[in-house]
């Protein structure tokens, strides 16, 4: 498929909800899955950097290409989607249904697929990894699902006569790399600041359309959701609290310097 | 699941350390699982690497010896893909790194593959593969058993052994996959000169904001990293005020680290800092501040002016060292 130049892009970012870091985390013994109360969820901080490469996208085209936000994320988070659009984005889709709960990052990946496929797309944007999960292996699956090119860790993303050029971060540098649209980008952190949501963006987002995807509205070929998931979760056990361990004032660097080293070689550091 | 396959990164014709961590890895696990222990590495320097790969305790390398594949991921997914599939289901091991969850997660989809991130544990009960792994931020740890015939695991760097071993391995060459890629590298950049990445490092020298400004991260902190062979980290602050890249930043919207020393100087402790170190075998913090939140989980918190400890640290460091080599 080639995307004809002039033509406006539909930007889909995909965004996560998860648990705010300062909120008490909980478990549910029983169902092994995070307890989440609406009010301690947050967007993924990570994805606010791919909301903003998606706006700064749309604004540089000013063709008329708009921005979808898309998740899967239970309907309560409605509220925190709303966020997504003060901060200017078009519309949102969320991908809600009973039968997601419990996926792994398999099943996400494939039930995400499904739901940008069905909203249509030419650029997928995501963030690098999320602050619950921290598996940063959403968006290689994600592109594959899609069947599209997958550029990682774009810390700069440019559009241009249908292709997608992007800066991407390695451990020791950057390469640049390009591919036709349609394709998939993960945005870096380190990519432009997130705008804050101006009073106006919100009245504006209070007007703006959320719609809601279930399993029946979507081509999804396989179980899913917790029945589905590749992998099981078989023992879930809280890791052991650090305690504080002792507390020394050094009288000068030296003495600070002299209770390090005799510590670390008590512990076999050094 | 029965055998077991490492998928080898490589730079400037080396393996990476965790790639050879994920060799030992596959061999320890494909013994309990009765099965065979293999590797696959691919690019201009795939040969040189299969070489070196000898000396690890694996049945066979295959080998993609192509310089065109060299900083892309879709060749190294289509050669993945090819072995695996010829060998039946299997293990997939890479390196919890930024290369190895893109090669993992895209051959995980392609076979409708169970995906664990960050496992530091591997383990074969009735025949089933189960990974250990950290979760929110090491507040939890859960055990996994995949539940499809192909699985992927990313292994956190530093905690697999990478022990070389009977060198008897057999190199065949992978059948290239005689298409064309949609993704175009033009240019691969080195800015910095390689060094061990906090992800990898044994001993992790981090910085903070008390630290007050770029300088001490060269100088400072760098001669104590070098002085223990590792690495240095910074905390948020430190990266946002511009003293150090983003890459060296630790915590929850950094990097996830588990050396056997974490050092923290001048860094106050806050949560979104600790979800990212606190698996840290030792914690050591140097704090003006006898009351700051690190205090609180660290095994040793010296309260003093880290200007003027760690130089003095750096020397007793080296000296200390240099009596053992
Ligand atoms: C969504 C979100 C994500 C975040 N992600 C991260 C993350 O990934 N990583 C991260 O680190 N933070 C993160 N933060 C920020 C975090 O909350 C803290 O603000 C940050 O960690 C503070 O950095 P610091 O400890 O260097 O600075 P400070 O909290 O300012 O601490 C500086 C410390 O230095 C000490 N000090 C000063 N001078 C000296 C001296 N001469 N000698 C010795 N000690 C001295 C002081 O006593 C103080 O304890 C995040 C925050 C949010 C909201
Ligand atoms: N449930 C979800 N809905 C939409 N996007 C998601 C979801 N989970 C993960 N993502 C995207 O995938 C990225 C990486 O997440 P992860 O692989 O979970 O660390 C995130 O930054 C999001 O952009």
């Amino acid at each position: 498929m080639v995307i004809p130049e002039d033509r406006q892009l539909n930007i889909v970012v995909a965004v996560k909800l998860v648990p705010d870091t300062n909120a008490d985390k909980r478990i549910d013994p029983q169902t092994r899955r995070l307890v989440r109360s609406a009010a301690e969820t947050v967007l993924n901080p990570f994805d606010e950097y791919a909301i903003e490469a998606g706006l700064q996208l749309k604004e540089q085209l000013a063709d008329g290409s708009s921005v979808t936000i898309v998740t899967m994320a239970p309907e309560s988070g409605k509220e925190v989607v709303r966020k997504a659009l003060a901060m200017g984005a078009d519309r949102a889709v969320m991908l809600s249904d009973p039968a997601f709960a419990g996926s792994d990052v398999w099943a996400t990946a494939y039930v995400l697929a499904a739901g940008i496929r069905r909203i249509g797309f030419d650029l997928v944007l995501t963030g690098t990894q999320s602050t619950d999960a921290i598996t940063g292996e959403l968006p290689g699956a994600l592109a594959e699902y899609l069947g599209v090119p997958g550029l990682t860790y774009a810390r700069e993303i440019h559009v241009a006569a249908g292709r997608v050029r992007v800066k991407r971060e390695t451990d020791t540098g950057y390469q640049t790399l390009s591919a036709p649209l349609p394709a998939l980008a993960s945005i870096t952190k380190s990519a432009a600041e997130p705008r804050f949501a101006s009073l106006k963006g919100i009245m504006a987002a209070k007007k703006k359309e959320i719609a809601v995807l279930r399993l029946a509205d979507l081509e999804i070929a396989q179980a899913v959701g917790g029945d589905g998931a590749k992998l099981e979760v078989t023992e879930l056990t809280a890791s052991p609290a650090r305690a504080a361990g002792k507390t020394v004032t050094a009288a000068d660097g030296n003495a600070g310097a002299r209770t390090i080293v005799a510590f670390l070689k008590e512990r076999n550091l050094l | 699941m029965k055998n077991v396959i490492a998928f080898i990164e490589h730079k400037n014709g080396r393996p990476r350390r965790v790639s050879l961590e994920a060799a030992g890895a596959a061999r320890t696990v494909a013994d309990q699982l009765g099965g065979t222990a293999h590797a696959v590495v691919v690019g201009g320097d795939a040969a040189a690497i299969a070489g070196e790969l000898k000396a690890y305790p694996l049945d066979t390398i295959h080998v993609l010896a192509d310089a065109a594949a060299d900083g892309l991921i879709d060749p190294a997914v289509d050669a993945l893909t090819t072995v695996a599939l010829a060998l039946g289901p299997s293990l997939v091991l890479v390196g919890n790194t930024m290369i190895g969850r893109d090669v993992g997660s895209r051959f995980a989809a392609r076979v409708d593959a169970g995906l664990n991130a960050d496992a530091v544990a591997i383990d074969v009960r009735d025949g089933r593969v189960s990974c250990v792994s950290p979760k929110l931020g090491g507040l939890v740890i859960t055990t996994c058993v995949f539940r499809s015939e192909y699985g992927v695991a990313a292994i956190r760097p530093n905690v697999f052994a990478a022990t070389p071993g009977s060198g008897s391995a057999q190199i065949v060459a992978i059948e290239p996959a005689g298409r064309a890629y949609a993704v175009t590298l033009e240019e691969d950049v080195e800015v910095a000169a390689p060094e061990l990445g906090v992800e990898e490092a044994s001993v992790v020298v981090s910085g903070g904001r008390g630290l007050g400004g770029p300088q001490p991260f060269t100088t400072l902190l760098k001669d104590l990293a070098d002085a223990f062979g590792g690495a240095v980290g910074a905390s948020r602050a430190a990266v946002d005020a511009g003293w150090i890249s983003y890459g060296h930043q630790i915590g929850q919207t950094g990097k996830t680290v588990s050396p056997a020393l974490y050092i923290a100087v001048g860094i106050s402790g806050a949560i979104q800092h600790k979800v990212g170190m606190r698996t840290a075998a030792t914690i050591v913090a140097i704090n003006k501040d006898p009351d700051a939140p690190i205090g609180a989980f660290a095994d040793l918190l010296v309260v003093g002016d880290a200007f003027a400890i760690v130089p003095e640290l750096v020397s007793a460091v080296r000296d200390a060292r240099a009596v053992h080599v």
